[in-house]
C-alpha cells in the first residue's frame, strides 16, 4: 500500500501525558475528584492495550483455529458477565444464557461475515476474524444488556396484566408476549437508529481506523456496510434468544408469575 | 361437590410469619363468603385456589378432579380469580373485553358483543362506554368493566375479591343482583372476599371464616 499507516513512535506517544493534563487540570480544576480514577485508568489503558497488542500479534502469527475459537468463547463469557452486571435485579443464573445468546449470534453471523462477505484466506484468519467478532459482541452485549433490563421492568411494572392474562387462561408466552416484544424492540432501536445517522454525525470507528492507516475511503465505507449490517443482526439474534430464554425464568413450573417479579414491583414503589 | 379444597396451607408474613390452615367447599349454585380480619390472609387464599402462587400444602378439587390432573392454564380460565384492583388494558373498553379471547384457550369460545353490551347494562356501564378509552374510566366504572370481563370468560367458579369496594351502593346491588342471576347457570360457584358483611341480594350464601378456623386448630 502506497501511503500505509503512519507509525507513533514512543517519544511520540508520551506527548499523549499532554492529553492526560488537560484532563486532569480540569478536573482537579472543578474538584471533580476524578483524578485517581483518571491516572489509574490511564495506567490501565497502557497496560492493557499494549497487552493486547502483543497478544493479538502472537494470535495472528500462530493464526490456529481452535485458539481463535477459544479466544473468541473467552470474549463472549466476559461480555456476558459485563452485561448482566450492569442490568441491576437480575438473578445470576441469567449469565448463562445470557453467554448463550452471544455465543450463537456472534457464531452466527461472524461466520457469515467472514466466510462469505469477506472470505479471507484462510477463511479462519485471525486478522479478520478477531476483530470483526469482537465488534458483533461488543455491541450485541449492549443489546442484550438494554433488552434484559426492560424485560424484568416490564415484567414488574405490568405484573398485575400479566397475572390477568393468566386467568384468563394465558400460557407464560400469551402473558408476556407484551413485555418480551418491548424488550426486544428497545434492544434493537439504538442500532437502527445507527442505521440512520451513521456517516452523518460520526465516522463509526473502524472506518476512521482503516481511513488512518491509509485505506481508500471508498473501501472503508464498503466494510463499514458489512459491519452495520452484521451488528444489526447480531444484537437482533442475541436479544431474541435472550429474552426467549429469561421470559420462561419468570414463571413458576405451573406457569404462575413468580412471586418475586410481582413483589419487587410493590417493594419498588 | 362443586368446587372443593382440603388443607389448603400458607404462610402469611415475613417477620413473624404464621402458617394458615383452610379448607372449604362450595356446592353449584351457591357463594362462600370469606370472612376475617384484613391481613387474615383472605385474598391469598383466592389467589392460590387460581393458582397464581403457590401454597405450602393441600389439594383443590373442580368437579371432583384434583388440581394436580388439571394444567395450569385450564385450571385459570375455569377458577377465574378476579383481582380487587380491576387490571385493564391499554385500549378501549370492548377492547379490554375482548382480551381474554386472546388466548388460545378461549379463542374459540370468542366475544359475544350482545352479551357483552346486556352485561354492561345489568351492572350500569352506558352503552356509550364502548369505544371510550378503558385508562378514562373511573374506579367503580373499571371494577364493573373487569367483572363483566369475568362473567363473560363464564368460568366455573369466580373468585371474587371485594369486586364492591370501589362501588356506591346502586352498582353494588347491580352487581350482587347480576352475580346471582350468573349462579343460576349450569355448574357455577362463586368465591366472595368481603371486608363489610357485603353479600347483601346474595341467595344461598354460606361462609368460611378464616381467623377463627386457624384459632380452633
Amino acid at each position: 500500500m502506497e501511503n500505509a499507516t503512519i507509525p507513533i513512535s514512543n517519544f511520540q506517544l508520551a506527548f499523549t501525558v499532554l492529553l492526560v493534563l488537560i484532563t486532569g487540570g480540569i478536573s482537579s480544576f472543578l474538584k471533580l475528584g476524578l483524578l485517581r480514577p483518571l491516572i489509574w485508568g490511564t495506567i490501565r489503558t497502557f497496560i492493557q492495550l499494549v497487552l493486547v497488542g502483543y497478544a493479538l500479534t502472537y494470535i495472528f502469527n500462530i493464526n490456529n483455529l481452535f485458539l481463535i475459537i477459544a479466544v473468541v468463547t473467552l470474549m463472549c463469557y466476559i461480555a456476558s458477565k459485563t452485561a448482566v452486571e450492569r442490568t441491576p435485579n437480575v438473578p445470576t443464573y441469567t449469565t448463562v444464557l445470557a453467554f448463550a445468546s452471544l455465543l450463537a449470534s456472534t457464531f452466527l453471523v461472524g461466520s457469515i461475515v467472514t466466510v462469505l462477505i469477506i472470505a479471507p484466506e484462510p477463511w479462519y484468519s485471525a486478522r479478520i476474524v478477531i476483530p470483526i467478532f469482537g465488534m458483533i459482541l461488543g455491541n450485541a452485549m449492549n443489546g442484550i444488556a438494554v433488552s434484559l433490563d426492560r424485560l424484568y421492568s416490564e415484567a414488574r411494572s405490568g405484573a398485575a396484566l400479566i397475572e390477568a392474562m393468566l386467568t384468563f387462561g394465558a400460557t407464560p408466552w400469551e402473558a408476556i408476549q407484551a413485555s418480551v416484544r418491548e424488550a426486544v424492540r428497545a434492544g434493537m432501536t439504538p442500532t437502527i437508529n445507527s442505521l440512520m445517522v451513521v456517516g452523518l454525525v460520526s465516522l463509526p470507528g473502524m472506518m476512521t481506523g482503516q481511513i488512518l492507516s491509509g485505506a481508500d475511503p471508498r473501501e472503508a465505507v464498503r466494510y463499514q456496510i458489512v459491519v452495520m449490517l452484521m451488528i444489526s443482526a447480531a444484537v437482533a439474534i442475541g436479544c431474541i434468544i435472550l429474552v426467549g430464554l429469561s421470559y420462561k425464568k419468570l414463571f413458576t413450573r405451573d406457569g404462575a408469575l413468580q412471586q418475586s417479579i410481582r413483589q419487587s414491583k410493590e417493594g419498588a414503589l | 361437590m362443586h368446587f372443593q379444597f382440603k388443607d389448603i396451607t400458607y404462610t402469611l408474613g415475613f417477620g413473624q410469619s404464621r402458617q394458615v390452615t383452610v379448607s372449604g367447599s362450595i356446592a353449584a349454585g351457591e357463594v362462600l363468603v370469606v370472612r376475617g380480619y384484613s391481613g387474615s390472609g383472605k385474598s391469598t387464599l383466592l389467589r392460590i385456589l387460581a393458582r397464581l402462587q403457590p401454597c405450602d400444602g393441600g389439594e383443590a378439587y373442580l368437579e371432583g378432579k384434583s388440581w394436580l390432573q388439571i394444567p395450569g392454564a385450564v385450571w385459570r380460565a375455569d377458577v377465574h380469580y378476579l383481582a380487587q384492583k380491576p387490571a385493564l388494558f391499554d385500549g378501549t373498553v370492548a377492547g379490554n373485553l375482548a382480551k381474554p379471547f386472546e388466548t388460545r384457550l378461549l379463542s374459540k369460545k370468542g366475544l359475544n358483543p350482545d352479551q357483552a353490551r346486556a352485561y354492561m347494562k345489568k351492572l350500569l356501564l352506558g352503552e356509550d362506554l364502548w369505544e371510550q378509552d378503558a385508562r378514562t374510566l373511573s374506579g367503580g366504572e373499571a371494577a364493573r368493566l373487569a367483572f363483566v370481563r369475568a362473567l363473560l370468560i363464564d368460568p366455573k367458579v369466580m373468585l371474587l375479591d371485594e369486586p364492591a369496594a370501589a362501588l356506591d351502593e346502586e352498582s353494588r346491588r347491580a352487581l350482587h343482583l347480576t352475580l346471582s342471576q350468573w349462579l343460576e347457570g349450569p355448574s357455577r360457584a362463586a368465591l366472595l372476599v368481603t371486608h363489610n358483611n357485603d353479600y347483601e341480594g346474595l341467595h344461598r350464601v354460606s361462609f368460611l371464616d378464616i381467623g377463627k378456623q386457624q384459632r380452633g386448630e
